[in-house]
């Protein structure tokens, strides 16, 4: 019988379970496979070996270095785009809102095999969409994924196109819910629009923003389907994240114990920005 | 064993196992075996199982189509977890194979057990001490083998003046390729330099092949930053400054660049003679194939570039039959011969090369029995490669150098030096001497 | 007046901005009615051609094409509905209960939203082997039904809706199931419109696990069907392009059918939190 006194436990039991099974249980067998070497009936214990060896694999530091300049590159330009984005679907004058709307969205909707081969035609030298367009402003045909420098440009591009729709979708929900009259008070009080972004928008949106900050930091320290599809790293490992090592180390290399060590750094490093994020951005559970 | 884990699990799933979910194998009525694979050989080894059920009516194989890159993750997943949930039978590159058998030991079944070793000399010549194990155990029987080739435009040749038959060295066809370009804007070969969605190191590994060099010698250490590896970079380099290396990078640009007759050679081994006329049936007639071009006169043109094979699961209940199969598709030529008209895969097994097929003109080539040149490639004593269990580290530390070397001018023998250097380390391996 | 000035030209930037989100998807669109031997021709081709059919037909004939769209839907919409229950129940504990080990458990809950998921994917599929769960549709669902996003996102809602409501329905003499189906759904279904979205989203295009759960071939999803047509150098991406168009298909019905109540719904949770 349900009570009120049980009740909660038995609302959290399904979650709990799922937790713990598939949650709980795997994580830790991760930390125990991450002091370990070895695979199958060759594996064995070897202590904190590949924590020291990550702190020594000048590779890992390079992924770290390389989601880091995109993390702070990408993030706030997604982001800010994200919000012009929603401000202008929001515009009472805009024609057609809704047919932008599913547009501006309909690239988070990609599965990883689609996006792969759209954006390595799109990004060819010598025969993509992009350097065709670019022709006709009269540009040079760029080498997207073969200049170390353009390659992390192709990502920055590659994920500022697969998620800006969906912050922007985000962001558009927030600002419908600023109530009217806080803009009506003000412009009685003859505060012009940009006045009006700043004192009224902004703080309203805080919330939200903070959340999109919180998941798209977590996102792009994770990341892994972009450079694995479009540069597979390269070149010469200047787009090689920290995810993606990790899927070469455990998945090409067979090596899991260190695959499962460095998804223990990252996951330490995401912890730590998070909580930093929250602490930054004045504490919110 | 029967773990906490396992308790707590099956505690928790009780409800849903019990309507359905899991399907104890039946023990009556014929075995039925998996067959991991991918197209378009999946064709012609579906082809044969039909037949093999025939015969043992006992057996039935399920040949499935799992994709490449798809069947990596697969089976890597399957050995992780100690074998369990893998096929039965198992379609393995070279490049993975020393790594299932040496890192995963008891993945893959010793197939001694089933007498395989009498087949130790029915395959071309230097794939038997493929399927080796550090053990001594036979891991896998030969499917396929790709002996080094290079398939030409004809017409370029011509309007650029250069006769094929005068190219006999890699020298040789630098000059060659500056002439086409001069005359045609034909690139002579392709090469993804930043390694754009993975590494493309077939046409190098060709070059070192040709020499008897890999990343490894047969004793397992570092080769990568030999005389033959520097040797065969520097070709590269030379190819790349003169500006008839084209950059391929991007999933349509190779294809356009052929379509448009854009690259007057493609560098690649005895499976794509099927795979040409398919990619562009316009071009019929234009193409041919012979021997690569030495890396020095007189040198050696013959290679093989790579391989694979069908392996039995080490955790399968029908190891026995699964190799009934396996010995069955690939060591009657008949029956890889079948295997090759359907799925295109160039058999491994030498007696298959008496079929009139290996001889006959292909309109396609012009006339030219295309298939002569790979066959030949074997006669003359094409070896194969020691791969080893870190192939992937080499292949990723090979590719990086190479990107080097292609957009950013490095000099083939710093960069090269450097990565055997980073591969030794890596993979706690010996430097060769010299 | 002033909306004659003032809309077009943020018209036309957000038809432009609508141009390079929806353009690599009419390439798509239009690369999956060409054969293969056309599809990368340059410049590249921006009208149908003619083989739309003789595609599909081939893809038809190497994945059976129905059944697998049969399958994903199946999973995707099992496991979203699950995802949301879960969700629901769990959300409505947090935000509105108190018991023992509450918070505990929740701040370990999110601090799984960091663990990247290639880490689990082993302990989970030996687990699912031991028992005999392997290659069956529960082995896709059951891991994903405990969605610590979705719970966040639940809860953030619930902590907005005001505790009187409930009781006012429990002073009516509501047992605890009836103030939950009765009250809560009603005030969340905006919250779950958007949940559901996001839900559908991952399922549909879930890769990695559904292709190591999987050894039937009539049992694959999209996704995997759609990687055993790779076949390095010889993939035929005239199929693939019909799968891939095919597969952002229900996507976008979901989204336009939801789209109402999914921007009111991200808004509840994310505004009140």
């Amino acid at each position: 019988m349900i009570t009120r006194r049980n009740v909660p436990y038995v609302l959290i039991l399904p979650a709990l379970a799922g937790f713990l099974v598939f949650k709980a249980y795997p994580i830790l067998a991760a930390a125990y496979i991450s002091l370990t070497t070895g695979a199958g009936a060759a594996r064995s214990f070897v202590g904190l070996d590949n924590y020291v060896r990550l702190v020594n694999d000048p590779l890992f530091w390079t992924s770290l270095w390389n989601t880091g300049l995109i993390l702070v590159v990408q993030v706030p330009i997604m982001l800010l785009l994200a919000l012009v984005l929603a401000l202008g679907l929001n515009s009472p004058f805009v024609r057609l809102r809704a047919t932008w709307r599913l547009g501006v969205f309909m690239p988070s909707l990609t599965g990883l095999v689609a996006y792969g081969v759209m954006f390595s035609v799109i990004l060819s030298k010598e025969s993509g969409l992009l350097n065709w367009m670019l022709g006709f402003l009269g540009v040079d045909p760029i080498d997207w994924l073969g200049s170390p420098f353009w390659a992390r440009i192709a990502i920055v591009i590659a994920l500022t196109w697969h998620y800006t729709g969906y912050n922007a979708v985000i962001y558009l929900a927030g600002l419908q819910s600023i109530p009217k009259e806080l803009y009506e008070a003000s412009m009685v009080d003859g505060a012009g629009s940009i006045r009006r972004f700043w004192s009224i928008t902004v703080p309203q949106l805080r919330p939200i923003l903070l959340l999109t900050i919180v998941l798209s930091t977590i996102g792009t320290l994770q990341l892994f389907d972009e450079p694995f599809v479009l540069t597979g790293g390269g070149p010469d490992n200047t787009t090689l994240t920290i995810s993606l090592y990790l899927y070469q180390n455990g998945f090409r290399y067979f090596d899991f114990g260190y695959a499962a060590a460095i998804a223990y750094a990252l996951t330490l490093i995401v912890a730590g920005f998070g909580l930093l994020q929250i602490k930054l951005t004045g504490g919110r559970k | 064993m029967i773990n906490r884990r396992g308790a707590l699990a099956l505690l928790l799933l009780l409800p849903i196992t019990a309507c359905g979910g899991a399907q104890p194998e039946a023990q009556a009525g014929p075995v039925k075996i998996t067959v991991w694979t991918w197209k378009p050989a999946s064709a012609g080894l579906a082809a044969v199982a039909r037949d093999f059920e025939k015969a043992n009516p006992s057996i039935k194989v399920d040949v499935q189509a799992v994709g490449n890159p798809a069947i990596w993750e697969k089976i890597t997943i399957g050995m992780a977890a100690g074998g369990k949930g893998l096929g039965d039978v198992l379609h393995i590159g070279v490049d993975y194979l020393p790594g299932y058998t040496e890192k995963f030991p008891g993945g893959l079944a010793d197939l001694r057990e089933f007498g395989a070793d009498k087949h130790k000399d029915a395959f071309a010549k230097g794939l038997w001490p493929t399927v080796l194990g550090k053990d001594g155990g036979v891991y896998a029987l030969p499917w396929e083998v790709n002996p080094a080739g290079v398939f030409y435009r004809q017409d370029l040749f011509e309007k650029a003046g250069v006769d094929p038959a005068t190219v006999t060295t890699w020298d040789e066809a630098i000059e060659a390729g500056k002439k086409i370009k001069e005359a045609t804007g034909a690139y002579l070969v392709g090469v993804n330099k930043p390694a754009a969605g993975g590494a493309d190191m077939d046409f190098y590994q060709m070059l070192l092949q040709q020499q008897g060099a890999f990343y490894f010698n047969q004793q397992g250490e570092v080769t990568l930053g030999g005389d033959a590896a520097v040797r065969a970079m520097t070709l590269l380099k030379r190819m790349n400054d003169a500006g008839i290396l084209a950059d391929i990078s991007g999933e349509g640009t190779f294809k356009q660049l052929v379509s448009n007759g854009k690259l007057a050679v493609l560098p690649w081994p005895a499976w794509a003679v099927s795979y040409i006329p398919e990619m562009r049936p316009e071009q019929k007639g234009l193409w041919r194939s012979m021997q690569p071009p030495a890396i020095s006169s007189g040198g050696k043109r013959a290679a093989i570039v790579n391989s694979t094979y069908l392996s039995v699961s080490g955790n399968s209940p029908h190891r026995k039959e699964a190799y009934a199969f396996v010995e069955y598709a690939l060591t009657r030529p008949e029956v890889i011969n079948k295997i090759f008209k359907e799925g295109g895969v160039f058999p491994a097994l030498s007696a298959a090369y008496t079929d009139p097929i290996f001889d006959r003109p292909d309109d396609y080539y012009g006339g030219q029995p295309a298939l002569k040149t790979f066959t030949d490639s074997l006669a003359e004593g094409a070896d194969a490669t020691y791969y080893s269990s870190d192939y992937a580290r080499a292949l990723k530390i090979a590719s990086d150098a190479q990107t080097q070397v292609l957009t950013k001018g490095a000099d083939p023998a710093a960069a090269l030096t450097q990565a055997a250097e980073l591969l030794a380390q890596q993979t706690n391996r010996k430097l060769a001497s010299g | 007046m002033t909306r004659l000035i003032r809309g077009w030209p943020l018209t036309i930037v957000l038809a432009a901005v609508f141009g390079l989100s929806v353009g690599p998807f009419y390439w798509l669109a239009m690369a999956a009615t060409h054969a293969n031997s056309e599809i990368f021709s340059y410049p590249p081709k921006f009208y149908p051609g003619d083989q739309l059919l003789e595609n599909t037909r081939k893809l038809e004939e190497s994945i059976g094409l129905l059944n697998v769209l049969g399958n994903t839907l199946f999973v995707a919409v099992v496991q979203t509905a699950g995802a949301l229950v879960v969700s629901l129940l769990a959300g409505y504990a947090f935000a509105k209960f108190t018991f023992k080990g509450r918070d505990a458990f929740f701040v370990l809950l999110l601090s799984t939203l960091v663990i990247p998921g290639g880490v689990t994917i082993i302990p989970i599929f030996e687990m699912m082997n031991d028992i005999g769960l392997i290659d069956s549709f529960p082995a896709l669902i059951l891991p994903s039904l405990s969605v610590p996003f979705g719970i966040f996102l639940m809860r953030q809602s619930l902590l907005a809706v005001p505790d009187d409501l409930l009781d006012a329905a429990r002073v009516d003499g509501a047992g605890e199931l009836r103030v939950l189906v009765q009250v809560v759904v009603p005030v969340m279904r905006p919250v779950l419109a958007a949940l559901a979205v996001f839900l559908f989203l991952g399922a549909w295009n879930d890769f990695l696990w559904p292709l190591i759960a999987l050894r039937t071939p009539e049992m694959h999803t999209l996704p995997v069907a759609l990687a055993s047509l790779q076949a390095t150098t010889r993939t035929d991406f005239g199929q693939v392009m019909v799968g891939t168009a095919l597969s952002a298909l229900p996507m976008m019905a979901l989204f336009l059918i939801l789209q109402k109540q999914f921007i009111s719904g991200l808004l509840a949770g994310a505004t009140k939190g």
